[in-house]
């Protein structure tokens, strides 16, 4: 059916819509050149906070084993890396939250791993941890 | 048309498709001058918030302007619930670019005289570039629904078109 109409769509996609005014361009120019609030995304907030905890405990960690040098038996570990992976994103269904409004839940999924190494026994301590966190990013409906 | 997701430069997008923006918004205000404010809102809207998000970026921007375009009819006419108001200057509109053809020249004379639901269906699918699913979603109508005013529009252009260039 469509195909008896493509001369007429043919001729319609040819014709040449009228430019908006230069105001217009003049006022999405100031919009968009306003500096704009410094909010650093969620995503960069809780990987941020979450690799600042990993190395705040590798330090505890550190600090605690590197104290006990009492007994010449216990294991002297050094810490050898803190690494965290890079984080998977799972960008989910809206959901309506209660006040109404809608919001796009997005979960962050990484890896902590921590490495030890005791080089007088030969022995390594690996922390592995997954962890994951979800953020809601508001969503403007109509 | 540039993918408005990878687009880093806003003056270059907005060149590209800021027309047919335009005659989008137009499709749903009262003058040009309306169209300009309501696609100067709905730009600013979409490229700050929105361009990245998934999905198409054209049902996107088009669903910036029809909000804009209603959020800008609720506030200045709250009286009218009609929304045939919205198109009251219709017959003294500009929205095309003067054709030498004259066949093409009937076309844009011809446009404006559709029933506003077949012609907004004709702007979102042509200038839009929007299926006729999206069209659909966009004006809460079934996709069928969408493509059977597509097909009234043909005809009547067709009818419309060859009555105004073999008079």
């Amino acid at each position: 059916m469509s195909e008896d109409y493509n001369e007429i769509e043919s001729a319609l996609r040819s014709l040449r819509p009228r430019s908006p005014g230069p105001s217009v361009a003049a006022g999405i120019a100031r919009a968009l050149q306003t500096p704009a609030r410094p909010a650093a995304p969620k995503k960069n907030i809780i990987l941020w906070m979450s690799s600042a905890l990993a190395t705040a405990a590798c330090l505890v960690g550190v600090f605690l084993f590197s104290r006990n040098e009492s007994n010449s038996l216990s294991p002297e570990y050094q810490l050898v890396s803190a690494e965290q992976s890079p984080a998977a994103v799972d960008i989910l269904s809206p959901v309506e939250l209660s006040d109404g409004s809608y919001a796009r839940p997005v979960r962050l999924l990484w890896n902590n791993t921590t490495h030890w190494a005791d080089a007088k026994n030969n022995t390594q301590l690996i922390d592995y941890r997954p962890a994951q966190q979800l953020a809601l990013i508001p969503v403007e409906t109509y | 048309m540039s993918d408005a997701h990878s687009a880093q430069d806003w003056k270059v997008w907005f060149a590209e498709n800021g027309a047919r923006l335009r005659l989008i918004a137009r499709q749903w205000t009262r003058s040009d001058a309306d169209a300009d404010d309501v696609l100067q809102e709905a730009f600013i809207r979409f490229w700050k918030n929105q361009r990245h998000l998934p999905g198409n970026p054209n049902a996107l921007v088009v669903t910036s302007i029809r909000r804009s375009a209603l959020d800008l009819y609720r506030s200045t006419d709250r009286r009218s619930h009609r929304e045939q108001k919205v198109f009251a200057d219709s017959d003294t509109m500009t929205w095309f670019e003067p054709e030498v053809d004259p066949r093409l020249q009937a076309l844009t004379d011809s446009l404006p005289q559709l029933p506003n639901e077949q012609r907004e269906v004709v702007v979102l699918k042509i200038w839009g570039d929007l299926t006729f699913d999206e069209i659909g979603e966009q004006l809460s109508i079934s996709p069928n629904t969408a493509a059977s005013r597509w097909r009234y529009a043909m005809e009547a252009l067709r009818k419309l078109i060859s009555a105004r260039t073999y008079v």
